[in-house]
C-alpha cells in the first residue's frame, strides 16, 4: 500500500474535520494534498496523538483525525493506554507504518519491522477498534468508514517505504502561522473567542 | 496540604478560567484531584506520562479550553520534549501546576527529593519557561490569575511551583 494514495483518498473526504499530523513524510505529503484550514501540521515526532486527543476532548462534536507514523507512536506508547481509557468517540488515528525511520536517510528499521505489532498493542491497551490495514481496498472500506462512526478508531496502515515526500515541495507555512490559521478557523466555525488569541 | 488550602487552590484555578486539567498524581497537592473530579466546570483528564499531559492539554488549549497541567516536578524532566516542541516552539499557553519536591521550601524534603528539586528551576530556565514559587496561600487567587494571564500573553507554558504550606 502506498501512503500518498491513502492520503489522497482521505483528503477527498475532508470537510470540517480537524487534522493533526506528526513530523514525517506524511506531513509533507498531507500539506501538499490538503490546504484545509483545519490542518495542524505539528512539526515534531511523538506529539500528534496527544494534541489530537486534547482537541477531541475539547471539541467532542468535531471529528478529529491524527496522521501518525510507526516511529512517532513508538516514541509515545503511553498514548495507547490513555486513549484506551479515554475512548474519545470523535477521534480517528491513522498510523502509516512503513517499518523504517525513513527520515534518517538510512532507512533504519523500526520495531514494527521486527516483532512489534502496534494494532495488537493498541487493542491490549483498551482501544477496541484497533486494526491493521494491509491493502488499499481495506483502507477504502474500514479506514474511511471510520470517519462516519462515533467510535475511537486506530488504524495501523502498512505502507511501503516511499521517498516521494522528498520530491514534493515541503510546506512553507511557519508553525505559528499554521497555528493561528487553525485557531482562527476554529473560532470562526465554533463561533467563539479563544482565551489566548487577540488582546493586542 | 490542608483541605482548606486545597479548596482555595482549586477555586483559584477556576477563577483564573481554568476548565481543563491533565494530571499525573503525586503526593504534595493530591487533595486537589478529588475536588477537581467532582467539579463539573473542570474536565479532568488522567494520563500515563507527563509528556502527554502537556500535549493533550495543548490540544485542548488549541480547541478553546483554558488548560492546566498538574504534575510533580519530576514531570518537568519527563515532559521536557513536549514542553519545548509543543509548548514553546508552537507557542501554546499552559498553566503548569507543579508540586515542588526537593525545593528549599519543601517541608517534606529529604535525600530522595533534593537533587530533583535542585535541578527543576534550571531546567525550566533552560526551556525558557517563566516560573514562580508559591509557599503560602495568602495571595493565591491573584498569583494564579497573574500566571494564567502571563501564559496567555506569552503564548507559552508558565510554571507555578508549590512548596511551603502546600507541602505539609
Amino acid at each position: 500500500m502506498i501512503r500518498y494514495e491513502c492520503l489522497e483518498l482521505l483528503a477527498s473526504k475532508i470537510s470540517d474535520q480537524l487534522v493533526v499530523t506528526s513530523q514525517s513524510g506524511q506531513r509533507i505529503e498531507w500539506s501538499h494534498l490538503s490546504r484545509h484550514e483545519g490542518n495542524l501540521l505539528v512539526g515534531m515526532m511523538g506529539c500528534a496523538i496527544g494534541v489530537a486527543t486534547g482537541l477531541a476532548l475539547a471539541l467532542p462534536h468535531r471529528k478529529v483525525i491524527a496522521l501518525d507514523s510507526d516511529g512517532s507512536v513508538l516514541l509515545s506508547l503511553f498514548n495507547l493506554a490513555t486513549l484506551g481509557n479515554l475512548q474519545p468517540k470523535n477521534l480517528v488515528v491513522y498510523v502509516f507504518d512503513n517499518g523504517v525511520y525513513s527520515g534518517s536517510r538510512i532507512s533504519y528499521p523500526t520495531a514494527t519491522s521486527g516483532n512489534t505489532d502496534l494494532a495488537s498493542m493498541a487493542r491490549a491497551a483498551g482501544i477496541k477498534n484497533a486494526q491493521t490495514i494491509g491493502a488499499f481496498e481495506e483502507f477504502k472500506k474500514a479506514g474511511i468508514e471510520a470517519l462516519g462512526k462515533s467510535e475511537l478508531g486506530f488504524f495501523v496502515c502498512k505502507v511501503e517505504e516511499s521517498l516521494l515526500h522528498r520530491e514534493i515541495p515541503r510546506p512553507v507555512t511557519d508553525l505559528a502561522e499554521n497555528k493561528y490559521t487553525f485557531v482562527r478557523y476554529l473560532e470562526r466555525t465554533e463561533k467563539k473567542t479563544f482565551p489566548f488569541v487577540g488582546r493586542g | 496540604m490542608k483541605q482548606e488550602l486545597a479548596q482555595k487552590l482549586v477555586q483559584s484555578l477556576k477563577d483564573a478560567g481554568v476548565n481543563f486539567v491533565t494530571y499525573l498524581p503525586e503526593t504534595r497537592l493530591s487533595q486537589i484531584v478529588p475536588l477537581m473530579r467532582d467539579d463539573r466546570e473542570i474536565d479532568l483528564i488522567a494520563v500515563a506520562n507527563e509528556s502527554e499531559a502537556v500535549t493533550i492539554a495543548a490540544g485542548a488549549t488549541l480547541g478553546g479550553k483554558q488548560a492546566a497541567v498538574y504534575m510533580e516536578n519530576t514531570g518537568i524532566f519527563v515532559s521536557c520534549y513536549s514542553l519545548l516542541t509543543v509548548g514553546r516552539q508552537l507557542g501554546v499557553p499552559l498553566l503548569l501546576v507543579v508540586a515542588y519536591l526537593g525545593g528549599v521550601a519543601d517541608l517534606r524534603n529529604s535525600f530522595l527529593y533534593a537533587t530533583i528539586g535542585r535541578h527543576s528551576i534550571p531546567v525550566l530556565d533552560g526551556l525558557g519557561i517563566d516560573h514562580q514559587v508559591l509557599v503560602d496561600g495568602d495571595k493565591l487567587e491573584t498569583q494564579i490569575k497573574d500566571a494564567m494571564r502571563a501564559a496567555n500573553s506569552l503564548r507559552s507554558p508558565y510554571a507555578l511551583l508549590f512548596a511551603g504550606e502546600f507541602s505539609e
